[in-house]
């Protein structure tokens, strides 16, 4: 895109607006077979413009230049494939289980197959159920992990935590709320359409101060005496949620880069980065994963690099070669956020972990490339290794 | 990636080490702050039988005036010679160098003792202790010895020691001196680092002395670049004409996945060009 905005002498970021798939064209099916489930790229274009003050931003980047300053800008677009996703291109099954189980002292325990590993799902998680029966974030537990626990599960992988096991939480919640509202409504003699969960309560809609307290309905709900009519003891059940289609969340990337003319050697000046995963459950979250994912995108552009020797030994076998991105290798991150949901799912969720590597890389990369535009670049390897930026620079220069 | 076996014991003075590591009999090695130790032994490079501790040796820690001089213990690690208010305000070279070392995680635990007894090609201290012109002082069963830097630094990890201590660095401190280093992005060692010292007196570079690390199998001095800058008002001609053909020649350069001999040598003006400019700026 880079390349034929510069043949043509256009604004790298309006080339792209031309192109863009429209709002009204999704359902969209690509030539490759993938069924884009919702978007609207030019949205995530223009906060991110906006963001940037991208104006502004290539008048910064234009009078550096003219100091004689290698600074480039690089934007990428993406779109990504998230909420994996039908079991039809999922050899293990693309449904996710969960099974959640409101205990005699109303404090819930819910399992998840889509098991965290640092990403902050048991308090994403944790959060949907607090909201959805009105009782405390800490009444709330989330099990994973152990299989003599979670009896069935595929996995966190593929951006697909929220968006498939998510929602399996939220339905088997919904199934257990429903059966709960049956012992409220024989306790409160009302109609159980009629109930509301909240502050830890459940009464009847317009009047807060008749109800019962959510434990004593969930202890009802085990010793109950008498036994309401159709229905039979506890408050535990399970779902399993399989989307009929994968989410494909979308983004835009914009980075301002300056190479050291004598060395080579790159600097991060901004990133700004506009990531739409649907509907957020907790941004904070969110937030942070964009920033790992941009600090892995940061790590896999400029100093990650696997090298082998001609016999197959592995060089960058220690820390001591192989470059892990520190604190040290950020600039500050610019994240502003852009809400299209998708149909695909209850939630509307899409995922988000995989975002920031994806937007990042590119846009370094390109930004990169700006920044040498004056020496015939066109295109460059990852990673932007300090000798093989300063190669192109004599090069030029010679 | 895990050691052999080995004994450990902590020493208790200089001596008591020197003893333990004579009654070792060649089988044993200094532990100190062990970054660069415990790495090579963990890839079995190192396969010592006898650990012998020396880093809660009281003798061995602290930065102190000793005279018209500065002295820093061996075991003094690198955070406390990057934070010593005094080195900031009497040769800030050393505190720069110091904060340039690898990482927090290091810089708390790796010593100035160890790091020059180790003598990695790419290690910071060595070209700054050159530009000092700094004494490294040893202790033995034989008596103790005062080696100049210029002296020590001998080859690849090799170095002007023979079962004996390193107990301290001296150097007479000098406000017009800088460090200016390429980083190697995984380590944080200098892919090339230049140490500068100057003496400016009535706007005439009097003498000069250029370490360079990184760049070839030990640290070395540049007399090229220290004879073409002395005698000469300083300035942005001078500068550049002295360093054109630094490092020029260096013959044994390094060459690794981080950089190419080539891309060394390019790089060793261009870092004496920035050390030399910020040593100046402090005269």
């Amino acid at each position: 895109m880079d390349m034929l905005a510069r043949e043509l002498k256009m604004d790298p970021a309006e080339l792209r607006r031309k192109n863009f798939i429209q709002p009204n064209e999704f359902p969209f099916t690509t030539e490759v077979g993938a069924i884009y489930d919702s978007g609207d790229y030019e949205n995530a274009l223009d906060v991110a413009l906006k963001a940037a003050q991208w104006d502004k931003l290539k008048a910064e980047r234009d009078a550096a230049r003219a100091e004689g300053r290698l600074v480039g800008i690089g934007l990428s677009m993406y779109v990504e494939v998230c909420g994996i996703g039908p079991s039809s291109s999922l050899p293990t099954g693309g449904w996710e289980h969960s099974q959640v189980t409101i205990e005699r002292d109303g404090r819930i325990s819910a399992t998840t197959g889509a098991s965290p590993h640092g990403q902050g799902n048991e308090t994403t998680f944790a959060q949907m159920l607090a909201d959805q029966f009105g009782i405390p974030l800490e009444h709330i537990t989330i099990l994973h992990g152990d299989t003599g626990i979670v009896k069935q599960g595929i996995g966190t992988f593929g951006s697909r935590s929220q968006a498939v096991g998510g929602v399996a939480l939220q339905m088997a919640g919904t199934k257990v709320k429903t059966k709960m509202a049956k012992f409220a409504a024989a306790m409160l003699e009302a109609h159980e359409d009629d109930l509301v969960f909240e502050n830890g309560m459940i009464s009847v809609k317009g009047s807060p101060t008749s109800g019962k307290s959510f434990a004593t309905v969930a202890s009802f709900a085990y010793i109950p005496v008498p036994l309401p009519e159709g229905l039979e003891p506890g408050l535990s059940d399970e779902a399993f949620f399989e989307p009929s289609n994968n989410t494909y969340p979308f983004g835009c990337h914009i980075t301002m880069l300056e190479i050291d003319r004598k060395t080579g050697e790159p600097t991060l000046l901004r990133m700004i980065a506009v990531d739409d995963a649907g509907n957020l459950i907790n941004p904070l979250i969110v937030e942070g994963q964009i920033h790992g994912g941009l600090a892995q995108g940061i790590g896999q552009a400029m100093i990650e690099e696997v090298v082998y020797d001609e016999h197959g030994q592995l060089l960058t076998g220690s820390f001591m070669d192989y470059a892990i991105p520190r604190a040290i290798d950020f600039p500050r991150f610019e994240l502003t956020s852009a809400v299209t949901p998708t149909p695909v799912n209850p939630l509307g969720a899409k995922g988000v972990g995989e975002a920031g590597t994806l937007g990042s890389t590119p846009s370094i990369v390109a930004a990169a490339v700006d920044a040498l535009s004056e020496f015939g670049v066109k295109h460059i390897d990852m990673m932007l290794r300090p000798e093989k930026l300063w190669r192109i620079i004599q090069g030029g220069q010679s | 990636m895990i050691s052999s076996a080995f004994e450990y014991s902590r020493a208790t003075s200089v001596d008591d080490a020197l003893a333990k590591l004579q009654a070792a009999n060649g089988d044993a090695k200094l532990l100190a702050g062990g970054h660069s130790l415990i790495p090579v032994m963990k890839f079995r490079l190192s396969e010592p039988k006898m650990l012998i501790d020396i880093s809660r040796i009281p003798e061995l820690s602290g930065i102190r005036k000793k005279g018209d001089k500065i002295e820093i213990g061996a075991g003094t690690v690198h955070h406390e010679v990057a934070t010593s208010s005094l080195l900031q305000q009497a040769c800030p070279m050393m505190a720069e160098t110091a904060a340039t070392i690898g990482d927090p995680q290091v810089r708390n635990r790796g010593t100035l003792g160890g790091s020059i007894a180790h003598a990695d090609p790419s290690a910071d201290y060595p070209a700054a202790l050159l530009a000092l012109d700094a004494e490294i002082h040893v202790k033995g069963l034989n008596g103790a010895r005062v080696i100049k830097a210029r002296d020590f630094f001998q080859g690849l990890f090799t170095v002007d020691l023979a079962d004996e201590i390193i107990v301290a660095v001296q150097f007479a401190p000098l406000k017009a001196a800088a460090y200016a280093k390429l980083y190697q992005r995984a380590s944080h060692f200098a892919i090339v680092g230049v140490a500068a010292a100057l003496d400016v007196s009535k706007g005439v570079i009097t003498s000069a002395r250029i370490g360079v690390t990184g760049a070839s199998s030990h640290a070395t001095r540049l007399p090229d670049v220290e004879d073409a800058l002395t005698g000469k008002a300083p300035s942005e001609k001078t500068i550049a004409t002295a360093v054109r053909t630094a490092g020029a020649a260096l013959e044994d350069l390094n060459s690794d996945i981080h950089a190419s001999k080539e891309y060394r040598r390019a790089m060793i003006p261009v870092f004496a060009e920035r050390a030399i400019t910020a040593a100046l700026a402090r005269a």
